[in-house]
């Protein structure tokens, strides 16, 4: 027994022998100090890790007050490596001491007196990132750091006119209106036509879909699409041709826009705080008669259309009659419609920011608040977001990302976008509130159901407001309340199969928005008796949308030698996307302050309650490759196929291939000894993208139910025609394009053509006999051409130590051509030539769009001699029995007979009557040229000016607010132009006589077609950065202050409101220029400050 | 590795080709798709009654007048019953003034089409129910069957009393690579087309349906009856015609109501009475909808009232007791002279008075149309006429002596009467046009002398001028239905 006990105390005392002579040559233990190599301090809380070959950490401790450690090693192959924040990572040593001590080096010294010559990586979102020397494509950066100073509260706003290609034009200024983004035109006419929106690598949805309710009053404004507060952003790129676009497969049709958030990096916490306030003003507006100009106007109208006043109820609102007391106070004001809907707008941005990391998680959150105080009563935006990006280095191999993004939007649109134009139109002679019938102003808004201009009416089917109403009434008390909450989580993973060679890339995004408007449109709003339908008429629709998106990537970049590059590239895409919608609407709710439809009203409409729900999906998988050889010969090539739910099994799928190449020139050995080139090259790319269309299941033919039932029986009903042949809109771009880089990159210039041809266009609803039981159909009608050139320039002409100049500069081309067409396709509009306020329109093959026609305009017909027919020699026309014969209208079918005080319209063919014969070519509303220019001057390297232009040529605009304001046709407010107006036998004036209801005084003619060119001052701005000494003594990292004028100056011949009117194409479109909310001017003080 | 990476992108795009073709394959949720539906014999209920409602209003997202606006307007608005009201439309003024161009809005055919094609839909899939669902008999089968084909011939009577010649579609548009266009397909073709339908739909329709008021508002045998009665007399097939009357008369169902004062409320405010052979129903109490006139009719700014004509030579006052001796059509029931208002179809907003296609009197007049052009048939004629006059309490001054040997007297007398019968029901303007066109327009003069009533002085002489071509009194092709089909032609008056 006790052999054996000693037996085993003489085995144990061995081992511990043979393991303690072990340790003497391995270590169970390592300890040491950490301290800072500068000032030799211990440094408190610095992480000490043991690591494996992998950098996975393995154990790890903080130090201690004395900046001691201590670690247990359990595997001998760890290595160790110290991080603290503020100071550089070691790299990880072997652990072949028991201690070991660190000196940390502090990281903000460590780009001390290193000039980094910046070279940009272009990202296309996709993963697969290139140098963007080696581009192929054609793709536009800019720099968040040229945006910020912007009080933009969108980056769309923000974009204008700063990239070659890119097109933004505001529908309206009103608070949360969205922009109208076009990348080189439109490449669908009735398709989708918004470009993609790729936020960190995911696609982002900005449209509100077709199934979501909301048209209860009209189009309105949907504020919460692209609200990515603009300091969160790092960069955005336009992919313009589709070799860039590709990559994105169907969605990307009409170009992409990538943008890239800030990302936390390795550092203390850096706390960044950005005030931006500004003050807008809305521009003088076109002047209007004065209610005693107008009411002489109204009583000469209807003189001259021989027509009795005194009949009717309404005289009364024009014969300022002190024995009618009630209506002699409300109608005998000099009411200045737009002056009282029109206040100053104020608009506050406050973005606090928090980033930071150490070696394994890097962070960066930030919180935005933006209030926008239109300058149209009732209009306000409120948008709060936030945004999270975190970054999780597990090893040098994996990485994890996860991003959260949230935003609340509480927008208050007007009730009806037309306001503007029924303030323009109101007679001025009416009071903004009402007076008793002593003549004492009450504070009630002066609303009456029915005037002489006429009544408010609603179109239940169409959602159409038609009529005039108070505008001041409705823009304060009529109620449209949008609020969005959105949210979207992302979470993705990096995985290096082998380091730097197979890289795997898997992302997952959600995104969920909702968003909720609710209307109410009370009596006092519109003045309508209570028995009508639109009496406190109250909705409310709600629009939940939630899209699930994957995508996966796997990189290979084999090593080949230094002469060659190779870059393979996969990429599969998942897109699910679900939409549901419910809306319901109830009228006349007994008071105006129950505003909910929830509460029963007295009418219960067909469709008073709606809901729908829908889903769509789209896979893609791309192969890529891009191989370079010699650092001059590039070449990219990639196959995409996508399949989207919204085609019938036949053509689901499409394949779409890209290819592209570049050629540096600069590279070639001929071209080594001029040193002045950086960087010339030749580019050349072609691919095809498809476009998938709007709408959801119309491959299928499905049933639907009448609103009522037959007998009581339900009645179902066949409601579409399956689209069985429905195929894929396919784009296809080619694009050719130089790149020089002169001086070491001091002057970058671009220059591409391109076209892009759109084949088997989507036309939605083309008309088709109705004797099939349908009036239309969605598809595929004919080739359209995009076609054009840009050109773009930054340079930098001077650099000194104390002043530094930049000059940017773009100019780009666009035009639209149609190339073949269904001849199912009408070929003109439907306007009547010969009814006023109408132009034609004309598709011909091999044209391009946007060309109107119309009369020459001659002036006014000065006295009865003038209107007598003349023929192609300037002899008047004596009839057969020796009469006079005077011109005529649209002989033989209206056959009216000019009178003195008639518009004169040019009798082209000389046959004495005015009419479809005698249109003649006016004008066209696309641009010829677009773009911007702008220079920075930097002094000192804390004092920066910025000055921004942008412009469009070659442009027509029909100025339909001068249409409307000189028509003297109804009831409508004239502009004061029309004080020149013809009275008398013998006045010689370009304005014709007014006339109540008939003549045709305002024909489509030239006389409202306008040159649209402008250039326009967008922006000034003056930046200061408070230098080192001052934030030193403050305890600041820095600190700018800025100030910036917005639409200072606009020089253009228009004489309209603003010449920048949105081009919203359809075959027919034609500019018109209704002035809504012209572009406010703002000026804005911005304050930045970063612990 | 390379081989790895190769190998492993192939089997995944092929993993996700085939199980993608699955996950794209989406179904909506709200409405059912062509597949899903042709399941039951409910299925084929469902769409019979599709059709049905396709006469009240149009379906939801379509953006058309109901159809009844349109058999309303076609049958009055040429006529000389209805003036344009404070708010007609300019295109209808035209109409009255006998202005008709390609352009007009009152041409567009597509609401007639879109029943015919409903009825289609029926008939082309509802036999494959047979199939799938047992329990369906064949007799049920014929009787839906029989509902559809008469819907569509009488939408095509329609047609072809308004255009003449008609494209003839007879098979449903359910598919985008069916379409295909169509031309004209002669006026004496589609009548045998609607005859043929029509004894197919007599054999398969129901007598009953169990309840009055579906008995009313459905088709029935009786409706088959009346409507190819119509479609004889339109013919000039006067014995077939007087065969058709016959079989509703003989059944006995049908009678005149008395003339008392719910006379009114009877027939119309409530309708579905023994009067009643066919109604488009619109009572609420079946979940109907309302019918379109308050807005036509009765508002303040309405479309269309009371001829003068009607007030003057229509309905004459009784000259000896105007207060205590009148027509029960007249004054205060079919209009109120006090606005010349029609308040036929109710004065209440809305309103839900039943639109009334064919009534027992329909028939009879029919019967002594045919009976005034069949030999030996002259007397029987008038005594039907004086029966209806007699039960309606129609005034001595309107009444007419006729020689039974006379067709042509008879005709006019039964114009007269029609013309009280059925004021503001839609159909005056074929009756006129009927009775104008028989003998290759021997009484071309009954339009013309019509015409100069109605239209305003001005253009009076080119309106007659116009109504003396025959063309004209067809209605032109809608000009967007000529672009949409270059095989369709315009019709000959307005091809100029």
């Amino acid at each position: 027994m006790t052999k054996k006990y000693t037996y085993h105390f003489c085995f144990i005392l061995f081992c511990l022998l043979v393991s303690s002579i072990a340790n003497a040559q391995q270590i169970n233990y390592v300890r040491g100090k950490v301290i800072d190599k500068k000032d030799k301090q211990p440094i408190v809380g610095a992480s000490v890790l043991l690591v494996d070959k992998d950098r996975r950490v393995i154990k790890g401790v903080s130090t201690d007050v004395d900046g001691n450690y201590s670690l247990p090693v359990v595997d001998k192959t760890s290595r160790i490596t110290v991080s603290y924040i503020g100071y550089k990572s070691t790299e990880p040593l072997p652990v072949d001491k028991a201690v070991i001590n660190f000196q940390l080096e502090p990281s903000a010294n460590q780009f001390e007196d290193v000039e980094i010559v910046s070279r940009k990586k272009s990202d296309n979102g996709s993963g697969m990132s290139i140098d963007k020397r080696d581009q192929t494509s054609s793709i536009g950066t800019i720099d968040a750091k040229e945006l910020e100073d912007m009080q933009a509260a969108s980056i769309d706003q923000a974009l204008q006119g700063r990239l070659a290609g890119l097109d933004i034009t505001s529908n309206s200024g009103d608070p949360g209106a969205p922009m109208q983004i076009r990348i080189r035109g439109t490449s669908s006419i009735n398709g989708a036509v918004d470009p993609l929106i790729v936020v960190d690598g995911m696609p982002y949805d900005i449209s509100i879909p077709s199934d979501f309710n909301f048209a209860t009053s009209d189009e309105n404004n949907y504020g919460q699409l692209l609200n990515i507060a603009p300091s969160d952003i790092k960069d955005i790129s336009v992919l313009k041709d589709a070799a860039a676009t590709a990559i994105w497969g169907s969605r990307a049709a009409n170009g992409v826009l990538v943008i890239n958030t800030k990302r936390g990096t390795m550092g203390p916490p850096a706390i960044s705080y950005n005030f931006k306030g500004s003050y807008s003003k809305q521009p003088s507006a076109i002047p209007m008669l004065n209610g005693n100009q107008y009411s002489s106007l109204i009583l000469e109208e209807y003189y001259n259309a021989g027509r009795q006043f005194s009949t009717t109820d309404f005289a009364k609102e024009f014969q300022y009659d002190p024995n009618d007391p009630y209506n002699y106070y409300n109608y005998s004001n000099n009411t200045n419609w737009l002056e009282a809907i029109t206040r100053i707008g104020y608009l506050q941005d406050h973005n606090l920011s928090i980033s930071g990391g150490g070696e394994k998680a890097k962070y960066r959150a930030s919180l935005n608040y933006f209030n926008n105080k239109g300058t149209t009563k009732g209009t306000d935006l409120g948008r709060l977001s936030a945004r999270v990006n975190l970054d999780y280095q597990v090893s040098t191999k994996i990485r994890f990302s996860a991003d959260i993004v949230y935003t609340h939007i509480d927008n208050q649109n007007l009730y009806t976008l037309g306001l503007r134009d029924v303030a323009y139109n109101k007679m001025p002679n009416q009071s903004v509130y009402e007076y008793d019938e002593y003549g004492n102003l009450t504070s009630n808004y002066f609303s009456p159901s029915n005037t002489a201009q006429g009544s408010f009416g609603y179109d239940f089917v169409k959602s159409k407001i038609s009529g005039t109403y108070n505008p001041l009434a409705m823009a304060i008390a009529a109620n449209n309340h949008q609020l969005g909450e959105r949210i979207i989580p992302k979470f993705s993973l990096q995985y290096q199969i082998i380091p730097d060679r197979l890289r795997f890339n898997a992302n997952f995004q959600a995104d969920i928005n909702n968003t909720k408007v609710k209307t109410f449109l009370p009596q006092i709003a519109t003045g309508r008796p209570f028995t009508d339908a639109t009496v406190n008429f109250a909705t409310d629709a709600d629009g939940d949308a939630f899209t699930m998106q994957s995508s996966m990537t796997l990189a290979f970049t084999p090593a080949l030698g230094k002469k060659n590059d190779l870059v393979l590239f996969t990429r599969f895409d998942s897109y699910d996307n679900r939409r549901t919608g419910q809306s319901m609407f109830a009228t006349n709710t007994a008071s105006s302050y129950l505003a909910d439809p929830s509460i029963d009203g007295r009418t219960t409409a067909v469709g008073s309650a709606y809901s729908s729900f829908a889903q769509s999906r789209s896979v893609g998988l791309l192969l890529s490759g891009q191989y370079k050889f010699l650092d001059r010969y590039i070449l990219n090539a990639g196959i995409r196929t996508d399949g989207n739910s919204k085609f019938g099994p036949n053509n689901r799928f499409g394949i779409f291939p890209s290819v592209s190449g570049r050629w540096r020139v600069s590279g070639e050995p001929f071209l080594k000894k001029a040193k002045f080139i950086s960087d010339l090259s030749l580019k050349a790319s072609y691919g095809i993208v498809g476009n998938a269309p709007r709408n959801d299941y119309s491959y299928l033919n499905t049933y639907q139910n009448y609103g009522f039932s037959y007998l009581g029986m339900a009645g179902v009903y066949s409601s579409n025609i399956e689209l069985a042949d429905l195929r894929w809109e396919k784009v296809a771009q080619t694009n050719v394009g130089v790149t020089l880089n002169l001086f070491k990159n001091a002057l970058n210039m671009d220059f591409d053509i391109y076209r892009k041809r759109t084949t088997d266009l989507f036309y939605q609803g083309l008309s088709i006999p109705t004797y099939n039981g349908f009036s239309g159909i969605d598809m595929n009608v004919g080739t359209m051409d995009n076609q054009g050139w840009e050109f773009s320039l930054n340079a930098v002409p001077l650099k000194r130590k104390n002043l530094r100049i930049d000059f940017s500069f773009n100019i780009s081309h666009n035009e639209n051509i149609i190339r073949e067409i269904s001849p199912l396709y009408p070929r003109e509009n439907k306007g009547k030539i010969t009814q006023n306020n109408v132009y034609k329109v004309y598709i011909q093959e091999n044209n391009p769009f946007g060309s109107f026609y119309g009369f020459r305009f001659k002036g006014v017909y000065k006295d009865a001699d003038a209107t007598i027919a003349r023929d192609a020699n300037g002899n008047q026309i004596i009839g057969p029995n020796g009469e006079k014969v005077y011109m005529r209208f649209a002989y033989p079918s209206i056959d009216y007979i000019f009178k003195p005080g008639d518009a004169m319209y040019e009798d082209i063919n000389h046959d004495g009557t005015i009419d479809y014969k005698d249109i003649v070519y006016l004008g066209n509303g696309n641009p010829k040229l677009t773009g911007g220019f702008g220079t920075g001057i930097l002094l000192n390297g804390n004092i920066r000016f910025g000055i921004n232009f942008s412009y469009r040529t070659g442009y027509q605009i029909i100025n339909g607010t001068k249409i409307t304001t000189t028509s003297m046709y109804n009831y409508n407010n004239q502009s004061t132009a029309v004080l020149r107006r013809w009275k008398a036998e013998g006045d010689v004036t370009d304005m014709p006589r007014a006339i109540y209801g008939t003549g045709y005084n305002f024909l489509g003619s030239d006389r409202y077609i306008e040159d649209g060119s402008y250039l326009r001052l967008r922006s000034l701005t003056a930046k200061y950065d408070f230098n080192n000494k001052f934030l030193k003594r403050v305890g600041m990292k820095g600190l700018s202050a800025n100030l910036m004028v917005e639409n200072i100056f606009t020089f253009t011949r228009y004489t309209g409101q603003d010449p920048e009117v949105p081009v919203k194409l359809t075959a027919f479109s034609t500019v018109i220029d209704n002035s809504t909310t012209p572009p406010v001017k703002t000026v804005t003080l911005g304050l930045t400050a970063n612990f | 590795m390379k081989k790895i990476i190769y190998s492993i992108s192939m089997i995944v795009m092929l993993i996700t080709v085939s199980s993608c073709r699955k996950w794209l394959d989406l179904q909506p949720r709200d409405g059912i798709t062509r597949a899903g539906f042709w399941k039951t014999k409910e299925d084929i209920q469902a769409a019979v009654a599709g059709c049905y409602t396709s006469l009240l209003a149009p379906p939801p997202g379509v953006n058309d007048k109901a159809l009844t606006e349109y058999i309303f307007m076609y049958g009055e608005i040429r006529a000389d019953m209805i003036s344009a009201g404070p708010n007609a439309t300019e295109d209808e003024k035209n109409v009255f003034d006998n202005n008709i161009v390609q352009s007009n809005t009152i041409t567009p055919w597509a609401a007639f089409y879109r029943t015919i094609n409903y009825c289609n839909t029926v008939l082309d899939f509802a036999p494959g129910v047979k199939e799938k669902d047992p329990t369906l008999t064949d007799a049920q089968l014929n009787a839906y069957l029989s509902e559809a084909l008469a819907l569509r011939s009488m939408m095509y009577f329609y047609l072809v009393r308004n255009f003449r010649d008609v494209p003839l579609k007879l098979t449903s548009t359910s598919k985008d690579t069916d379409l295909s266009e169509l031309e004209k397909s002669p006026a004496a073709k589609i009548l045998n087309q609607i005859v043929e339908d029509l004894k197919r739909a007599e054999a398969g329709a129901v007598t009953t349906y169990g309840s009055t008021v579906s008995d009313k508002g459905r088709v029935t045998k009786f409706t088959v009856n009346a409507l190819l009665a119509d479609v004889y007399l339109w013919m000039d097939n006067y014995s077939a015609c007087i065969t058709e009357c016959k079989k509703i008369i003989d059944s006995q169902r049908f009678a005149i109501q008395n003339a008392n004062s719910s006379w009114y409320n009877n027939v119309f405010y409530n309708g579905s009475s023994t009067e009643t052979i066919f109604e488009f129903n619109n009572q609420q109490s079946t979940g109907a909808t309302n019918n379109i006139f308050y807005n036509l009719l009765i508002q303040a700014k309405k479309r269309f009232i009371a001829a003068p004509y009607v007030l003057t030579d229509v309905f004459v006052p009784d000259d000896l007791d105007p207060v205590r001796n009148f027509d029960i059509r007249g004054n205060g029931t079919f209009y109120r002279t006090s606005d010349f208002s029609i308040i036929k179809y109710g004065i209440e907003n809305p309103s839900y008075v039943n639109w009334q296609a064919y009534r027992i009197t329909d028939v009879l007049m029919l019967e002594a149309e045919a009976l005034a052009f069949t030999p030996g048939g002259g007397q029987q004629a008038v005594d039907i006429i004086n029966t209806i006059r007699q039960k309606r309490n129609a005034v001595a001054v309107t009444a007419q002596t006729p020689s039974p040997e006379d067709a042509d007297a008879i005709c006019d007398y039964i114009l007269a009467e029609r013309a009280r019968e059925f004021a503001f029901e839609g159909k005056r303007w074929y009756d006129l046009l009927r009775v104008a066109k028989r003998d290759n327009y021997r009484r071309i003069g009954i339009l013309l002398e019509m015409i100069s009533r109605t239209v305003s002085p001005a253009v009076q002489q080119s309106a007659i001028n116009k109504f003396k071509d025959v063309n004209s009194h067809y209605l032109p092709i809608n000009e967007s239905e000529l672009f949409a089909d270059s095989k369709l032609v315009q019709n000959p008056f307005y091809t100029k």
